[in-house]
Parts: structure tokens; sequence; C-alpha cells
């Protein structure tokens, strides 16, 4: 019997608390089983029950934006092995099989791609004082991470093992490097568009901006070479701050 | 400007504004690894959310965007923990706008002070999200044998507790700074009001362009400085000739 | 040979190598040495399917990888070497791949296994597999991100206790 929408979106709702007892010995395994129990209660009989949540709460660690389409896949091989339904591959390397990948697709794609682009463009918004920022960036950023939480997991539930293809075909590794290479032209438009405003304000002279960029090029190879940001902060800070006091004037150089 | 008199109350934080602020707090800091994942927990949400709340949405805004880029950089992958600037953006603008009704400093140059102080205390986040991890390991000890015994719901519970945890630690981190700031920033004032003050307009500049900086140095694309200078010089030359 | 970064890492390929290790050592090309991976080609292609089209991906066991290294159809390439197990790495050096470093970066946790730091727990296996290492000459750190201090594995063996995690 297939699972009921009830218990599947339950199933999706506690996976947004996957990561609710992360840990260092099996990081999101209690988690998963947590989020699975409704529905592994109504696919599994006493005697199953218990083998099948230890099995989940093994360990497992993927990016909480896929983990959804991990879960619909796990639960159509469940119901297909319930079913008598001889599955093409053993669930339990099924999941080891897709954490790893998912993780390193999730991360480059959302932590590192999505995450400087849907920041830099809510923070054009905020430079100019529009307190409706905040809200821009959760739109902009949200879309795509509930799109692959919901459709993913859909998805993943009537594909089962298949929907490792949707992996293969559209190349999201790929897709991921460029939204980090749009996030970086957009970042150097946010760059030029502060410094702008800054010269504008003190009257500084404008051709002056334009050595913000072996500034920051020269911080960027810094934090390249591993120079932690705390301390990257704390100098700049203070060198500004002691340009200031001593009254450097840049436009005096020029 | 600093202004000197008004100074009835001594030092201190409003307590409303304490806990106004640990509210938001909790709800970001769970955001931030255990629940949701909807990015509540950046900076640029949080520091707004919390000013908001305390009336001054545009000091939280000013706070968000300095903090946001930061630690953009530093991926929560796997088990790695990065520094936690939710709660630096949340505490410094509770510090900015507490500590300016009670001390009378204000100004731009003084939210710049709070946040300055409270920026190295997002070690201490990592430091507290560690031992939250840490003491998630005991309750998965004990949901396996609640498991084998096949007591489930003692198993679920012990993933919500979890989620305590994570809170407890969020808070934990949100109160070290207010401590530390609250001790600190009216120690720190009379020497470096006038210093930031002066340098206000520069430091605004500067530390986005140092996150920035951080994110080209660690970013996974090749080239990607030569692909900043291009784009800022494109976006600088059209704002000049326009 | 231009090996840019041995890394033990029972997960292989996944966020920390591709995000944070990758661009830190400009790697070009991803060596992965493991038996189980090679063996399963659904595994592989998931693997494969995770990185960037324009880094390399090799997967083999650690026979197939030390022929592709003495062939030397690599040595343009920088290189970034990952194994899952030190079994695997302790036998790959004495098959003639020599590295100079090892990284140690996550070791889960498993029955009997000591724990070191956060993310490396050893059993005491790996420990005579990594002395026999240094043993050769291959200087043995752990370090789980470039963000991250290289700190020199035998410090990190508890002994001392209640030592904290990094």
């Amino acid at each position: 019997m297939p699972l009921s929408r009830f218990v599947l979106f339950r199933v999706w709702l506690r996976l947004f608390l996957l990561q609710g007892s992360w840990n260092f010995e099996r990081l999101q395994g209690l988690g998963f089983f947590f989020a699975l129990f409704p529905a592994l209660q109504k696919l599994h009989g006493e005697d199953r029950l218990v083998t099948a949540c230890q099995q989940h709460a093994g360990y497992f660690n993927t990016h909480p934006y896929l983990a959804p389409m991990v879960a619909g896949a796990v639960l159509k091989l469940e119901t297909d092995r319930q079913q008598g339904l001889d599955p093409a591959v053993d669930i339990q390397d099924f999941k080891d099989m897709v954490a790893a990948p998912y993780a390193a697709i999730g991360d480059a794609l959302f932590w590192g791609g999505l995450r400087p682009l849907a920041a830099g463009f809510a923070l054009l918004f905020a430079v100019k004082g529009i307190v409706l920022a905040p809200l821009i960036f959760l739109v902009s950023y949200n879309f795509l991470p509930l799109c692959f939480r919901t459709l993913g997991f859909i998805h993943g539930y009537r594909a089962g093992l298949q929907s490792l293809e949707f992996l293969q075909r559209h190349h999201l590794p790929d897709w991921a490097i460029r939204i980090k290479e749009a996030a970086v032209v957009l970042l150097g438009g946010l760059s030029a568009f502060l410094v702008y405003l800054q010269c504008q304000g003190q009257a500084v002279p404008k051709g002056f901006g334009f050595l913000a960029i072996p500034v920051v090029i020269l911080l960027g190879l810094c934090a390249r070479r591993g120079t932690s940001t705390l301390l990257l902060v704390l100098l700049t800070a203070a060198a500004v701050v002691c340009a200031c006091l001593f009254g450097v004037d840049p436009t005096g150089w020029m | 400007m600093a202004k000197a008199d008004s100074g009835e109350k001594g030092g201190g934080l409003p307590v409303v504004d304490i806990f106004l602020g640990s509210l938001i707090a909790l709800i970001c800091g769970l955001d931030r690894v255990a629940a949701l994942q909807l990015m509540v927990s950046r900076p640029i949400v949080a520091a707004p959310l919390v000013g908001w709340l305390l009336g001054q949405p545009e000091v939280g805004l000013q706070v968000g965007l300095l903090v946001e880029l930061l630690w953009l950089s530093r991926l929560p992958v796997g088990a790695v923990i990065p520094p936690d600037d939710t709660q630096v953006s949340i505490a410094a603008t509770v510090l900015a706008i507490g500590l300016a009704t009670t001390t009378g400093f204000q100004g731009i140059g003084f939210v710049l002070l709070c946040l300055l102080v409270a920026i190295p205390f997002g070690k201490c986040g990592q430091f507290f999200d560690r031992y939250a991890r840490t003491c998630n390991g005991g309750s998965l000890r004990r949901a396996d044998s609640a498991l084998a015994a096949g007591n489930f719901a003692v198993a679920e519970h012990q993933h919500l507790l979890g989620l305590c945890r994570f809170a407890v630690a969020a808070l934990a981190t949100y109160l070290a700074i207010i401590l530390g700031g609250g001790l600190l920033v009216p120690l720190l004032a009379p020497i470096l009001l006038s210093g930031l003050e002066r340098s206000a307009g520069w430091l605004q500049v500067a530390l986005p362009l140092v996150g920035v900086a951080v994110i080209l140095g660690t970013i996974n694309v090749s080239r990607a400085l030569t692909l900043f200078a291009a784009s800022f010089g494109m976006a600088f030359l059209l704002m000049w000739l326009v | 040979m231009s090996i840019v970064l041995t890394r033990i890492d029972t997960r292989l390929i996944h966020g920390q190598v591709l995000e944070a290790w990758v661009p830190y050592v400009h790697a070009d090309c991803i060596v992965v040495a493991n038996e189980a991976v090679t063996n399963s080609p659904l595994k592989k292609m998931m693997m494969e399917a995770s990185v960037p089209t324009r880094i390399r991906v090799e997967i083999g066991s650690v026979d197939d990888v030390s022929e592709l290294f003495a062939s030397g159809s690599l040595n343009a390439c920088k290189v970034l070497l990952l194994f899952a197990t030190t079994k695997d790495a302790l036998a790959a050096h004495r098959k003639g791949l020599l590295f100079s470093r090892l990284n140690l970066g996550n070791l889960h946790a498993g029955e009997g296994k000591q724990r070191l730091s956060c993310t490396l727990y050893l059993n005491p296996e790996d420990i005579s597999n990594l002395a026999d290492l240094e043993g050769e000459g291959v200087t043995v750190s752990a370090r789980c991100i470039p963000a991250d201090s290289d700190r020199p594995w035998r410090k990190l063996i508890p002994g001392r206790k209640g030592e904290a995690c990094p």
C-alpha cells in the first residue's frame, strides 16, 4: 500500500528539523530517522520496525536542501520492498552512495553560489537604505531551495532510484560555477557602488575610487593564503582609523 | 556624536532590549543549523529584524550591511562550524540601540564601535556550537538504546532535545557578546569614539570590501579577481560618466 | 608528478574537498583511490557527477591509481589525491606512489575507535598505519578545511584526559 499524502506531508515537514540533533558521530543520522519515522511506522509491522529505524538512524549526512530528494527516494524503495518488489539496490547502499555527492552539489550550489548572489543583490538595496532589503534577500534566496525541497521530495518519491538521473542530466556542479561567477560580478558592482557613494559624499575625486581594486585584490590574496577574516577586519579598521586621524589626505597625492 | 550629558542611568543595557534581542537570537540561532535553514540567520535579515523590534530598523540595516559579507565564504560544510555572524550582528544591534539610550553615545561611530567589539566574539559562537554538537552525541547513544528497546517516542524525543541544545548554545553566544560588549563598549567609547566618528564613512566601505575580498580569495571560481576587477571598473566608470 | 594535496576522508569527494580545498590548492584533477567505488558503476557515476566538468576525475583501486601515476599521464596536472582509509594510503605509498604530506580530514566514528578530534576517530590499526607512514617519511597532520590550523596528529592522540576538541 503506498503511503498516504498526509504521512508524506509529515515527513516533508519533519525534514525541516533534519539537523536538530547534529552530532559528530553520525551527523544527521538521528535526524533522518526522526524525519522518516511517521512513514516507517506505516510501512513496517512491529517485527521489522526496530531494524528499519536502527538502519535509518545510522550515519548519514547530506545537504539539508537535497535531503528531501534522498528521503523521498528512500521511502519509495522502502514501499517497493514492502510490496514484495525486489529493489534494484540495497537501501543502505543507496543512502551511502548519494549522501556525499548530493552534499557536494548542494554546498556548491546553495552555500557557495546562491547565497553570495542573493546577498550581493539584497545589499545593493541595503546600501540605498531601503529597509525592505532583508525581505528581498529572503525571497530571492529561498525560491530555489524551497523548490528543491518540495519538488525534490515529490520527484524522489515518484522516481525512486531513477531520481539519480536528475543530477546527471542537469550538470548542477557546472550551474554552481555559473552562479558563483555571476556572484563575483555582482559583488564587483556592489563594491563599485559603495565606493562611488562614499567618494561622492566626501567630495573625494572620483578617480581615487579605482584604488579600491588593488586594495581588494591584496586583501583577497591574503585571504587566499589563509589569513583569518577577523585579523583582516581588525587590521583594516585600524588602518582606516589611523589614516583618518593623522589626516592622511589622499586627494593631495593626485 | 557623543553627548556628554544624559548619563543619568549610568551604563547598563535596558533589560527589555536584551530580552527582545534574545527572542530573535533564539529563532535565528536555530535557523543556522538545527532547523529550517531559511537563512533568517543571515546578518542582513537578523540585524534589521532586531532593529525593527527595538524601533530603529536603520541601525540594524547598517549592522547587517557591514557584517553580511564578512563570513559569507565560510561555508557550513560537513562538520565545519563557521564563526557565529548571526549572534554577532544581533548582539551588536542590541548594544548599539540599547547603550545609546542609557549612555547617550550615538551616531554611526557608536554603531561601528559596538560592531567592532562584537566581531571577535563570533569565535565563542563556534565554541558553544561545538559543545552543543558534542553533547548531542550523548543523545544519540540514548536514542540507540531506546530504539533497541522498541521505544520510538523516546528516540524521537532525544532528537528534539538536540534542538534545545542548539537553542541554548545560541542564547549563550548572544549573552556572551552582550555581556562582553556591555562591559567593553562603555570603557572603549571615550577613547575610540572620536576616531571612529571621523573615519565612519570609510569604515562603512572598508568592512564590506574586506568581506568581498575574502569571498574572492576563497570562492571556487577561476580568475575571480580578474572578473571582480573588470566588473568593478565597468560599474564605477558607468556611474562616474553617466 | 605533482600532488598538491593527499587526504584521507571517509566521505571521499564532498563539499569540504570541492568547496574549500580545490580552490585553496588550485587543483585541476581529483584522483580517488578506493576499491568499493571502483567496483560499483553507480557509485562511480554519482561521484563523477558531483564534480564540475572542468576538473578531471580519476577513480580506481589503489593498484590502478599507482599505475596511473607511474605512467606519467598526470604529470601536467595539479592532483588532489583522496583515500578513504589509512590502509589504502599506506598500501599506495608502499606501491611507490610517494607523497610527502598526508592530510587527515574525516574518519568516521565506529566501534573501538578512539576520538582524536571532532571529525577524526582512529582504531589501533589506523594508528599503526599512520605511524608506518610517518616512519617512511610522510608528514601526517590533521586539518579539516584550509581555514583550520594544521595540527600534527600525534599531539591529538588522547592520553591526556579532558582535552577539548579543536
